[in-house]
């Protein structure tokens, strides 16, 4: 038992990073950016790239694998949403979803289909840690949960308490009366995108260090995609018990069910979620409507 | 007047003649190939596409074959049933065998076309369909080194001998697809037979974020062995979840491509790979010209070409032996009396009949790595398993 419920910790962190990259862009434009997944898998091949260019310097390469997912999300604001402000909502959706299909090309291009695994070039280890209990988890397990609650609780002081944060509350709001409040929108849209690509890319980051990186893995971003949308796609804090739920209803059913169903479950519980309470966890009703 | 005209037609006709015609190009051996070029899948199927190109290329540049070219139209069908379907239409108009490079969900359209067209289908790199085993289906062909009902014999058996006469409990980890599911519930049932002590069948969806659970499953269940059959993903992830968590058994997987590399990387003697491709470790001459061969021809390393290799090996026997002019029919009879020595690309000599269409004796190996020599070894050289 304990050894799943270490597990669901660890999946839970995988999808809380990639829920929060959902909610921020949200939260700021309104836009579902569905090309979540691909920021996770190019934040890995990021990471592969600079630790095969950097190898045995962590230091370098993983700083630098951050920074460039950062920038890769402002250039995605830059050059694809900013020329869509002022069009339907539905048309960024879609840009979107164009995003995340030439990304997958451009990595196939670049870095093949083959399975690639950058911890040896970073000069890394990932031995197994035995938890109280007896529950068993790799270093990178653990490496996944506490990036997840360093981020969430970096995202939470940031947004209560710093006048950037602060601003970029106010843009998601009312981004008219912001602006005429002096507020850089496109400044605070991008730093938005920067956050939630850098989110993705960390998840991407610690996922292939741990188990593997191949440009499939844009499949985990829809699984949690679903996460955000259980916990209310506008609400930054319903993406935690929203991750959680999801990780546990996927481990449980493994373990303790029909391990078909850990496929199909974090879209079961969206649909629950769904009938009983469309708007989320912690979402607002004025949101789904929006939507 | 007239007979001036007439010299001077003459004269314009002689040095017609006189002026040499262009040579006419020898017709080419027209073959199609749907391959899971780019997509999900291609990582497994995209290297065949490589090594054929490469190949084929190197038999035209030396005057083709029978003195004609083999001209290989590739169709990228992306692992999609009605891209392949589509491909597999095209070829049934004008090529004299159709190959099937691609998953199995590709398997049944690009089947149903060549028997519509009664075009011989050959697979190559996918594995294997029941109906290159004897009894064989006239137009079916198959050259992967990987096939169902005689990998779990081999494995099994493999794992019976190294447990010495103890009773062991053995898992599978399968993926949720159809092939994988019914090889090892096949293998389960083998298992019982051959007086081991199986453990049910645990399922693995392919996209599965955590392999730990799964793993969990067949470490709580007691198993001292593993065997998965299963695409590389799935098989390779539950080995390293299982290792994660501190499971202490052993693990037989199929090596596909990626195997040579990923027992390098990890170094874990209890990983054992079953394949039927010697592994590029070995540094046999044939790998040494092959990785000279596609050196900037392919983005993958030497070791990925094996099974498209082998296949082309094959293609080229029966072509050569089928001649010129060379029909469907013609070339669907030599490919069912071909005998390929793969030059130590696999454990002996590929041989078809008339009866069985994927060869009379399949050999394997079972590579895992050796920390003392610090190398991958092969368990107990060639195996042989005769498919009857």
């Amino acid at each position: 038992m304990l050894q799943a419920l270490a597990t669901t910790l660890v999946v839970a962190s995988l999808y809380a990073l990639l829920g929060a990259g959902y909610v921020l862009v949200y939260r700021s434009s309104r836009v579902l950016n569905l090309a979540q997944g691909d920021l996770l898998t190019l934040g890995g091949y990021f990471v592969f790239a600079l630790a095969a260019t950097f190898p045995g310097l962590p230091a370098v390469s993983l700083p630098l694998a951050v920074l460039a997912s950062a920038l890769t999300g402002v250039l995605v604001y830059v050059v694809l949403m900013r020329p869509m402000a002022g069009h339907p909502i539905f048309a960024a959706v879609l840009v979107t979803i164009t995003l995340g299909i030439l990304l997958r090309a451009v990595i196939v291009f670049v870095f093949t289909d083959r399975t690639r695994h950058p911890l040896g070039n970073l000069g890394l280890t990932n031995p197994p840690r035995a938890l109280p209990g007896g529950a068993v988890v790799s270093t990178f397990d653990l490496v996944m949960v506490a990036t997840a609650v360093v981020l969430f609780v970096g995202l939470f002081v940031f947004l209560k308490l710093s006048p950037l944060g602060i601003q970029m509350r106010a843009a998601g709001e009312r981004a008219l009366l912001a602006s005429q409040r002096g507020i850089n929108f496109h400044g605070v849209f991008a730093l938005s995108w920067a956050l939630a690509a850098c989110a993705g890319g960390l998840a991407g980051m610690i996922y292939a260090s741990n188990v593997r990186l191949e440009p499939s893995l844009d499949v985990l971003g829809l699984r949690a995609f679903a996460v955000a949308l259980v916990g209310g796609l506008d609400s930054l804090a319903g993406v935690i018990p929203a991750a959680i739920i999801v990780a546990a209803v996927e481990v449980m059913s493994v373990r303790y069910g029909n391990p078909l169903l850990s496929d199909v479950s974090p879209f079961l519980c969206l649909l629950l979620m769904l009938l009983v309470r469309p708007w989320g966890l912690f979402g607002t009703r004025e949101e789904l409507e929006r939507v | 007047m007239r007979r001036r005209a007439l010299t001077a037609a003459l004269g314009v006709l002689t040095l017609a003649g006189a002026v040499p015609a262009p040579a006419q190009a020898p017709e080419p051996y027209r073959i199609g190939m749907t391959a899971a070029i780019t997509g999900r899948f291609s990582a497994g199927y995209a290297p065949t596409y490589e090594a054929y190109r490469a190949y084929f290329k190197r038999v035209n540049d030396a005057g083709g074959l029978n003195g004609h070219p083999v001209e290989i139209t590739y169709e990228d069908d992306r692992g999609e049933p009605q891209r392949a379907a589509a491909a597999a239409k095209k070829f049934g108009e004008s090529s004299i065998l159709m190959i099937n490079a691609s998953i199995s969900a590709t398997y049944k359209p690009v089947q149903t076309e060549a028997e519509a067209t009664k075009t011989p289908l050959l697979f190559g790199g996918g594995v294997c369909p029941r109906e290159a085993f004897p009894p064989a289906h006239p137009l079916i062909f198959c050259t992967t080194s990987y096939g169902s009902k005689w990998d779990s014999r081999m494995a099994l058996g493999f794992i019976k001998d190294q447990s010495a006469g103890k009773k062991v409990k053995v898992g599978f980890a399968a993926q949720d697809i159809p092939l994988s599911r019914i090889e090892l519930e096949f293998a389960e049932q083998l298992a019982k037979e051959l007086g081991l002590e199986p453990i049910p069948v645990v399922v693995v969806p392919g996209a599965a974020s955590d392999f730990t659970p799964f793993a969990q499953n067949l470490k709580d269940a007691g198993a001292d062995w593993v065997f998965s059959w299963a695409p590389w993903g799935v098989e390779i992830g539950v080995f390293e979840a299982l290792h994660r968590i501190g499971w202490k058994g052993n693990y037989i997987l199929y090596g596909h491509q990626p195997a040579q590399d990923e027992l390098t990387r990890l170094k874990l003697p209890s990983l054992h790979a079953l394949t039927g491709n010697a592994m590029f470790t070995e540094n046999l001459p044939i790998h040494t010209e092959i990785a000279s061969i596609v050196k900037g021809q392919t983005n993958h390393p030497p070791h990925y070409m094996a099974e498209g290799w082998t296949s082309a090996q094959v293609l080229e026997a029966g072509l050569k032996k089928c001649g010129w002019p060379c029909s469907r029919e013609k070339l669907a009879q030599s490919l069912a009396t071909v005998s390929v020595d793969t030059r130590g690309l696999r454990g002996g000599p590929i041989e078809m009949t008339p009866e069985n269409h994927y060869r009379k004796v399949s050999h394997y190996k079972v590579y895992r790595w050796d920390a003392a020599k610090n190398a991958i070894v092969s368990v107990g050289g060639w195996h042989k398993l005769d498919i009857k």
